[in-house]
């Protein structure tokens, strides 16, 4: 997988910044003083060192991205395809070329100038030589400004490609534009590709993994094709014939049979038959799509006719899909994925790469060597769990029960006794919570009560005292008596003879009335 | 059933640990995680004992065992065998052998009826293994390494060997061993199946790199799930040679 990783190519700058960074490092990176008054050969050396560090400089940047960007004679013919497609072979040979020259011509520069600057005579002079080679240096990358873009654009668009390991288990899945090709590979892997109802929708490769026996798969999602000759193809379509070319995988053709994406049986049949050299030695699978519109079988006559060359096919597999309603969506999938992996062990059987491995797919069974019979011992614990493990679902007892299942959601409440798990808690009355008024201890508390109670009564605190009065008191009671009475009556009659009967003015509002009277002869 | 596990970041758990058909000794690490692991699943029907020996956590290399009994090397401290011997029951006798090869877990692979041994060995210590461990012994090499220990892994219903092992030598030791072998790898392709792996009759640990395909493999060739040795052959052959060349 890290052969085909673009990601790490490091930025190419334009021409004016490559210049700006070399310079400015070679400024940073030398000794910055020098004087007239040194020895000839000191300042010579000052200079000389400025240009070769200069030069060693762009050297370094310009080897660097010659060496980071692939070469395309070198990457595996898929990826020198699909980047020919891309950016055009010849162009970025050629830039990568000029790059090359370039750096040759800085190497020449500062050879020349540094084997001048051994015969200059003052400060001045050796001066003005690194200036031309400095300068000399920055026009040749100056020229170079168009390749340094385009490898930056470059750079931008191979970070972006999807890793695409052109060696391992790959489904491709191809087919004309909108017959579902985005849908299936969302279905059956996380790649999040873009489906909408129009054509080139998906207008580059996408790449999606799945699981299957252990193993992963990639499954590439490719632009749709058009019926038409290689040379009047686009970049968008260029893409789809590059892995279906150069990628050995297992291809999933796709046709439309309810023919919504505007092309007609017989159309996809006929694409199918002018790119069928593409799939020539690869496992081949033609999946008839959006079934829930029109099954197979309910095609009409003609329409049947036109799939019947690739009926006949005996080497072509075709299944019925719908990516709508997922039926058959997992077959395909498991179709491909079998083909695919018994092609490939075929394929191995017959180099010498499984050789190394044959050991390992040997179980070595006993002889048997006496009569001693050696049982495992597993725990009876152990065994019993095993046996033990079919406990009664909670899916099981909904299926029995059918539509009376309700989930029991207390069943499981072991602390609780089985009679009182299932009580309401908190249990209200007449907009009260139960629980708030029980006392646990109500009845000792009560119990309690009563016995202090029968201690008091025994005890006789409640007995009402006997009083009896002699003689004075029960005098004085009676004048008492008397004296209450004509009290009464005297607060009565004053009560009465105080009452008049004019009105009456409260003296805070008289106040008032005479302070106004005063507020307005003042503003009189 | 099969699990996998780390013991301190580290996918070699075999060094770490023990495992047989009556006991389980654990290294003692600086988290309880390793052990939870073995406690959860062997708890409630093997005593699972965290045991240092020498001062060491690498148990699993120092010291060799089945359900009869256990070794232990030469250099474990008295308190230390105090403890096992109060942690294990009365049943497993435990023993400390002085044996010049030290790391009795490299040297020697064994289940409850036989082992093989390193070809150097003392001969007193082999006496020892076989009465003690009460199995047969045998003097074997596996794809020509001695450390037959490192390289093996063994129940009483199958054995994982060095992936190495040509096709005869499998046949000849499982004839001995009277057990199905496979060749195999745990760890992601680690070819050290006596670090990456423990196991017994009924469940068995892996590190925690070993893929889905290794662990099938295992599950298939111990029996620890439905499936049978020969599943290897048949069912996952295609996956098995797609995954390995």
């Amino acid at each position: 997988m890290s052969m085909y990783n673009f990601k790490k190519i490091a930025v190419v700058p334009t021409a004016k910044d490559f210049i700006d960074i070399i310079l400015s490092k070679t400024q940073r990176k030398t000794p910055t003083v020098v004087h007239k008054q040194y020895k000839i050969t000191r300042i010579r050396a000052f200079y000389m060192r400025k240009v070769k560090f200069s030069q060693q400089s762009f050297h370094d940047r310009l080897t660097q991205i010659l060496t980071e960007f692939p070469k395309l004679d070198d990457v595996h013919p898929f990826y020198a395809d699909l980047m020919n497609v891309l950016y055009d072979k010849d162009h970025y040979k050629l830039a990568l070329g000029q790059i090359n020259t370039a750096r040759h011509l800085i190497d020449n520069v500062s050879k020349d100038y540094v084997r001048l600057l051994k015969y200059g005579d003052s400060l001045y002079r050796c001066k003005q030589l690194k200036r031309a080679a400095l300068g000399r240096m920055a026009t040749i990358m100056k020229r170079q400004g168009s390749n340094l873009t385009y490898l930056e654009q470059v750079r931008q668009h191979l970070a972006r490609l999807p890793s695409i390991d052109p060696y391992t288990r790959t489904i491709i899945i191809c087919g004309f534009p909108n017959v579902g090709k985005s849908s299936f590979i969302n279905k059956i892997t996380r790649a999040d590709v873009e489906v909408q109802p129009y054509a080139f929708t998906t207008k580059s490769l996408y790449i999606g993994h799945t699981d299957y026996k252990y193993l992963r798969w990639q499954v590439i999602d490719t632009p749709g094709i058009l019926d038409h000759s290689l040379e009047e193809r686009n970049v968008i379509e260029m893409q789809a014939v590059t892995a279906l070319a150069h990628l050995r995988a297992c291809i999933l053709y796709f046709l439309d049979l309810s023919e919504q994406c505007g092309h007609g049986l017989d159309e996809q049949v006929k694409l199918f038959e002018s790119i069928k050299p593409l799939f020539a030695n690869k496992p081949l699978i033609i999946v008839a799509n959006k079934c829930d519109i029109i099954k197979l079988n309910e095609l009409s006559e003609e329409k049947r006719a036109s799939l019947k060359s690739l009926e006949e096919d005996k080497e072509i597999t075709m299944l019925e899909m719908s990516a709508l309603d997922d039926t058959g969506v997992m077959e395909v999938k498991t179709e491909a994925c079998e083909k695919l992996l018994s092609f490939r062990v075929d394929q191995k059987m017959r180099t010498k790469k499984v050789d190394g491995v044959l050991n390992r797919l040997h179980v070595a069974v006993p002889k048997q060597r006496d009569e001693i019979v050696r049982p495992p011992c597993i725990p009876e614990s152990v065994l019993a769990k095993r046996a033990n493990k079919k406990r009664k679902l909670e899916r099981e007892i909904e299926l029995e029960e059918g539509d009376d299942y309700v989930l029991d959601l207390k069943k499981h409440y072991v602390d609780i006794p089985e009679e009182e798990r299932h009580d309401i808690i908190p249990e209200i009355w007449e907009g009260h919570n139960i629980a708030d008024y029980i006392d646990p201890e109500i009845f000792e508390k009560l119990a309690e009560l009563e016995k202090d109670e029968e201690i008091r009564e025994e005890t006789g605190m409640y007995v009402v005292p006997k009083m009896e009065l002699d003689e004075t008191m029960q005098e004085i009671k009676k004048l008492a008596l008397q004296i209450r009475h004509k009290k009464a009556i005297m607060k009565d009659e004053a009560r009465i003879n105080k009452q008049s009967r004019k009105p009456v003015m409260p003296r805070t509002a008289g106040a008032k009335v005479f302070i106004c009277f005063i507020i307005k002869k003042l503003f009189l | 059933m099969a699990l996998r596990a780390q013991f301190e970041n580290n996918n070699e758990i075999g060094v770490f640990a023990k495992l047989t058909n009556a006991y389980c000794l654990v290294g003692i690490g600086g988290s309880e995680n390793f052990y939870s692991i073995f406690e959860g699943e062997l708890g409630e029907t093997v005593p699972v004992v965290h045991v240092s020996l020498a001062g060491l956590r690498i148990i699993g290399r120092m010291c060799v065992g089945n359900k009869h009994g256990l070794l232990v090397p030469n250099s474990t401290l008295d308190t230390e065998l105090q403890h096992i011997r109060n942690a294990l029951p009365d049943t497993v006798k435990v023993q400390r052998v002085e044996e010049r090869l030290s790391a009795l877990g490299n040297v020697i692979a064994c289940n409850d009826y036989v082992a093989l041994v390193h070809p150097d060995l003392d001969r007193e210590t082999e006496e020892i293994i076989a009465d003690t461990l009460k199995v047969e012994v045998f003097r074997q090499t596996i794809a020509s390494n001695v450390l037959v220990g490192s390289y093996c892994v063994l129940s009483n219903q199958g054995g994982l060997v060095h992936p190495n092992t040509t096709i005869v030598d499998q046949d000849e030791l499982s004839s001995l061993l009277q057990v199905p072998l496979v060749a195999g790898t745990v760890n992601r392709g680690s070819e050290v199946v006596g670090a990456g792996l423990v196991v017994n009759d009924w469940c068995a640990f892996a590190g925690m790199d070993t893929t889905s395909t290794e662990m099938t493999v295992i599950e298939s060739v111990f029996r620890l799930n439905d499936a049978a040795p020969s599943n290897i052959t048949s069912d996952m052959r295609a996956s098995l040679i797609e995954s390995m060349s």
